[in-house]
């Protein structure tokens, strides 16, 4: 039954997907040649292309503040020639949009919920790169003491993958032209 | 082969979503799939809707891979965000409410036709094949990431407006299947599912907010368009259930309306100050618009709102233009041009009739959809428009508080603070509900739970030319007679008593075809010999084709027809011989008068 349903699968695929077509067509060429002896150990077909050379994150996630928010733009354009108000204009569609990407590709959230100025404790055998304590430090853990900030964390990973070259891996914006 | 997955797809007009819930499991937990698409060329990043764009790239720009997902090589197009935002830049290859033209029977939807007006050296595709290719996209993102459980072999609902008559529901399904979902699709109405997502997120308390005789109203008003249901809660085999009474007809009215409406306006501002934008800076205004709607529209929300465009070039500030916009007057822009208070009684405006007519979608002359659900109100009910008692909205339009208390002010106005309907508890989450009451749907159809019965939301129609002596210059008096009855249930047929048609042998045989969402009371075989036109509409033609070499002896066959309701809910029309036992099924037909040019 398994196989009628994939045969169906694979009639309707050819017709009407030129990709899966050429796939078959492949296959199906090969089918009754000797399979070689190390062919389970990579089943999947090889990419037609060498992969793409990886990019940063860091690029990725500068390109996507810059696309989505034009973070770049706003932050290398001197601020010497313009007004407050016309800085505020921009100011708040950039600071919206940063604020939408950083929320769903990192979902920031505080590390701790007290308000800032309440008494918090610091465990004993604390990550120094989570707490960061400052004024008279001394003692032993656990220490106690008035919040100053509650600190960020990233609740979720998610920046997009990318899969250019590797003239283009360093590119965080493209060049624009209008065709007339 | 055993469906270990139901699978809700919410395709949209202007966003596609992927719900899904495991059948193993002993109560439902929905979820959302998250959508892998371009956001630019080379980066795919994940989102939880599809936008309904396809972008088609030049042949310069495809190479190189730019528009490759992990499952699909060599692609020359893209789906989704990056085709979302390339319509405003590049508008001549980019498609977008395919699915607004697939229910727009004045054109051939299967010519390649979008996007409309593009120079020819674009490969332009037809609205079926967009649909496809954004259901595709949904299949290859499922496969990635079940590669356990292939579409084919899950449960699928597919969701369509209520309002899509039977032709736009079957090129929906064929576009489906050609994408290679499952031949036991099923199509509900997105009303429906929205009731479902309601039903879904308030578990067994439903019983408790509504009775037997309830009349819950579904005001669906989306990005493109506005769809209205009403359903009726009676009691079945003793236990409450829900019944679809009525659907509203196809308005092409919604959120982008509103949206380019206070684009308008903004600009009117900026023209005032000397500012004239050109086309680039226009589409970035109905952006920066749309994200203000909503804090405009917020009842506290500040009483001036900046509006910026900004700067095109990398001098960003240098080159960002800004008004100010007055709370009061974008609501009242928004809120008396799209939910104007009116009279129950009141009709929506119609277009002018003029000898010329552009081509292209049939937008709603009149924006104000309190007029229209006032008409739909006034169609269903027996005496005097329908009050219903429980009204649920949905759609991302009804996010602005302003508009949902308009709406609950006007029912007041019509049907008095005591009997104006209750709105249900807003639980769900408006973007994203119609795929999940899908995929919840699909589960209590399997797995038991509270459906709504309703059968065909219309009553069809099919012409048929009077005989008698020709009057030159005169076409023949035109005959409908009704062929299905409003609430035709699935899995079931009927026969109509009419009297015998004749179809010619070895020629296609056409019959013009008519819907009607109004009139509830015809039966089969039903003769209307005079109708108005808001009454019946017409729709695509109908055709058969008896071959010659069927073994028929006589020129010409004597039939009646068969209607048939399909255990999926799809509409079949057979023609049934009265002197043998053949039959044969009437297809939709491409119109002659398609327009394509």
């Amino acid at each position: 039954m398994r196989r009628i349903v994939i045969a169906l699968r694979v009639f309707f695929a050819t017709l009407f997907r030129a990709q899966v077509a050429r796939e078959v067509e492949r296959v199906l060429s090969g089918i009754g040649q000797p399979t070689p002896a190390e062919a389970p150990r990579a089943p999947k077909p090889e990419p037609k292309k060498p992969r793409a050379p990886v990019r940063s994150d860091a690029v990725t996630l500068l390109a996507t503040l810059q696309r989505e928010a034009r973070f770049v733009d706003f932050v290398k354009e001197p601020l010497d020639a313009y007004s407050d108000a016309q800085i505020g204009a921009v100011a708040r569609d950039v600071h919206r949009d940063c604020g939408r990407v950083l929320d769903r590709l990192f979902a920031l959230q505080p590390i701790v919920t007290e308000e800032d100025g309440t008494e918090i404790d610091v465990p004993a055998g604390f990550d120094a790169g989570r707490y960061r304590l400052t004024g008279n430090v001394a003692g032993e853990p656990p220490f106690r003491g008035p919040l100053r900030h509650h600190g960020w964390e990233a609740t979720r990973l998610e920046l997009p993958s990318w899969s250019g070259s590797a003239a283009a891996a360093r590119t965080v914006a493209p060049v624009e032209v209008e065709l007339k | 082969m055993t469906a270990r997955y139901v699978l809700g797809i919410d395709l949209g007009t202007t966003n596609s979503v992927l719900a899904y819930t495991s059948l193993e499991e002993e109560e439902p937990r929905v979820e959302l799939l998250p959508i892998p698409q371009l956001v630019a060329a080379g980066t795919v990043e994940s989102r939880t809707a599809l936008p309904s764009f396809v972008y088609l790239a030049s042949e310069h720009e495809a190479g190189g891979g730019s528009y490759d997902l992990e499952w699909a090589a060599d692609r020359d197009f893209a789906v989704g965000e990056l085709a979302r935002r390339q319509a405003a830049e590049v508008p001549d290859r980019t498609v977008g409410a395919a699915k607004s033209w697939l229910c727009h029977s004045r054109v051939d939807r299967h010519q390649p036709i979008l996007p409309w007006n593009a120079p020819d050296e674009v490969g332009k595709i037809s609205p079926v094949t967009a649909s496809r290719r954004y259901l595709e996209h949904l299949i290859g993102t499922w496969e990635a990431a079940f590669p356990e459980a292939p579409v084919a072999e899950q449960h699928v609902v597919l969701t369509v407006p209520a309002s899509f008559d039977a032709s736009a529901r079957e090129l929906t399904r064929e576009a489906a299947l050609a994408a290679g979902l499952p031949e036991g699709l099923v199509l509900l109405e997105e009303p429906q599912a929205a009731v479902y997502s309601w039903l879904a997120a308030t578990g067994d308390r439903w019983r408790r907010q509504l009775s037997v005789g309830n009349t819950l109203l579904v005001c669906d008003v989306g990005g493109g368009t506005t769809d209205l249901s009403l359903v009726a809660v009676a009691e079945q085999d003793g236990e409450l259930g829900l019944e679809r009474m009525a659907v509203g007809n196809h308005l092409l009215v919604g959120g982008d309306n509103m949206d380019l409406a206070l684009a308008h306006h903004a600009a009117g501002i900026f023209a005032e100050k000397g500012v004239a934008l050109d086309p680039w800076q226009s589409v970035a205004l109905w952006h920066s618009c749309r994200n203000a709607k909503e804090s405009l529209l917020a009842p506290e929300g500040p009483e001036k709102q900046s509006i910026a465009v900004l700067g095109r070039g990398s001098k960003l500030i240098g080159g960002t233009v800004s008004i100010e916009v007055d709370r009061q007057a974008v609501g009242q822009l928004l809120v008396e041009g799209f939910f104007p208070r009116c009279a129950v009684s009141d009709k929506p405006a119609r277009r002018r009739a003029s000898g010329f007519r552009e081509i292209g979608l049939p937008f709603e002359s009149d924006t104000a959809v309190t007029r229209h659900l006032a008409a739909f109100l006034q169609a269903h009910g027996r005496e005097g428009p329908v009050c219903p008692s429980h009204l649920l909205f949905n759609g991302g339009v009804f996010k602005a508080d302003l508009l949902r208390d308009r709406l609950l002010d006007v029912f007041r106005d019509w049907f008095g603070e005591a009997s104006a309907p209750h709105l249900l508890s807003d639980v769900h989450d408006l973007d994203h509900a119609v795929a999940q009451g899908a995929a919840y749907y699909g589960w209590a159809k399997q797995r038991g739970g509270v459906r709504i019965r309703g059968g065909t939301a219309r009553a069809y129609y099919v012409g048929i030319e009077t005989a008698g002596l020709a009057v030159p210059g005169t076409p023949r008096p035109l005959r409908a007679v009704c062929v299905v009855p409003m609430g035709m249930e699935e899995g079931t047929q009927t026969d109509v008593p009419s009297e015998e048609i004749g179809l010619v042998v070895g020629e296609p045989a056409q019959f013009r075809f008519f819907t009607s969402s109004t009139r509830k009371h015809d039966k089969p075989g039903d003769v209307l010999t005079r109708w108005s036109d808001e009454e019946l509409v017409e729709t695509d033609s109908l055709e058969a084709e008896l071959s010659a070499d069927e073994a028929i002896e006589d020129a010409y066959v004597p039939v009646r027809f068969q209607p048939r309701v399909t255990e999926l809910g799809m509409l079949e029309l057979w023609c049934v011989s009265t002197k043998s036992d053949g039959r044969w099924k009437l297809e939709f037909s491409v119109r002659e008068d398609a327009e394509v040019d």
